[in-house]
């Protein structure tokens, strides 16, 4: 049975948008750790194939926020700051 | 129970060593790591939107079976950590993974899932943004959702862009892991832009977009 479908604008922008070079979630989850203290503790930014995967998968790039969390509660940083700093890397063009 | 306070999170020899042996040491290891794991499932669950809708006992058994279980995982995993971030790091996001899985699940475990049920386009004029700056993109993308794709690259693609049912639920209900519903997604969605780059609607990316 087929039903009906509408495209908001979220999803018109997303499905729009190029989530290139490839990474799979498998990846992404190997890499996560390294990446997400590169940001809290080294300031590095989140960049290429990586920064392409957090954008296409938002479960990813949920547990990558919350890892970055808990690590920035670890080190005493500033976590709204440095979780804002991540979206403002994984979700601006 | 281990305090917070006595939560080691520097060192990886006060991890890997004790954690790869025997004896008191190793029961030390596995409690404080179990704390460990308990804070990051916690952390995560405390912070979740979805786990808002969850009641405070469901909430409780994410946290501890998240624990229990990326904890069996660390120990099952240990050779494969190379250091490349603070073991704690690297442990954590067993938990986070954990417990966001089971969130999600949990959330959608009473909502229908009707992935038979093939999404088509709507007539033109007949969604809000039809009116809209977008709506030649709008159209253009619902035809090519509707060419393009493959059923099952529609109905993954359609369940989680636009119905938004969580990639781990999909998988789920398909009987596939999250990778290969990702990798799906994936392709869906660079036939659909390649479709509207075709079309002149969209720019194919730069090299220096590529690269970014």
């Amino acid at each position: 049975m087929n039903r009906p479908m509408s495209l908001t604008g979220h999803a018109i922008e997303h499905l729009s948008s190029d989530f290139e070079p490839w990474l799979s979630c498998d990846d992404c989850f190997d890499q996560v750790d390294q990446m997400i203290e590169g940001l809290a503790l080294h300031g590095l930014p989140i960049r290429g194939a990586f920064r392409a995967h957090l954008r296409g998968c938002p479960a990813c790039r949920e547990e990558a926020r919350a890892l970055l969390t808990v690590v920035a509660e670890d080190a005493g940083l500033d976590v709204a700051g440095l979780v804002a700093q991540f979206d403002e890397f994984v979700l601006t063009r | 129970m281990v305090s917070e306070a006595a939560i080691e999170t520097a060192d990886p020899g006060e991890w890997v060593v004790p954690l790869s042996g025997g004896g008191p040491e190793y029961e030390d290891a596995v409690r404080r790591l179990h704390a460990l794991m308990t804070r990051a499932a916690g952390r995560y669950v405390a912070t979740s939107a979805l786990a808002r809708s969850l009641g405070g006992a469901t909430r409780d058994d994410i946290i501890q079976s998240s624990a229990d279980e990326a904890t069996v995982d660390v120990i099952n995993k240990l050779s494969t950590f190379e250091n490349r971030s603070k073991f704690t790091t690297w442990a954590y996001k067993f938990a986070i993974l954990k417990a966001a899985v089971e969130v999600r699940r949990a959330t959608w475990r009473e909502r229908s899932v009707d992935l038979l049920a093939i999404a088509e386009p709507v007539e033109e004029g007949a969604s809000p943004h039809d009116h809209a700056v977008t709506s030649m993109l709008s159209n253009a993308l619902k035809r090519s959702i509707d060419t393009q794709l493959t059923a099952h690259q529609r109905r993954v693609l359609v369940a989680i862009v636009i119905d938004g049912i969580p990639i781990d639920v999909v998988a789920d209900r398909l009987g596939a892991t999250r990778n290969a519903v990702y990798k799906t997604l994936h392709d869906a969605r660079k036939r659909l832009r390649r479709d509207l780059v075709a079309q002149g609607l969209i720019e194919p990316p730069t090299l220096k977009e590529a690269a970014r």
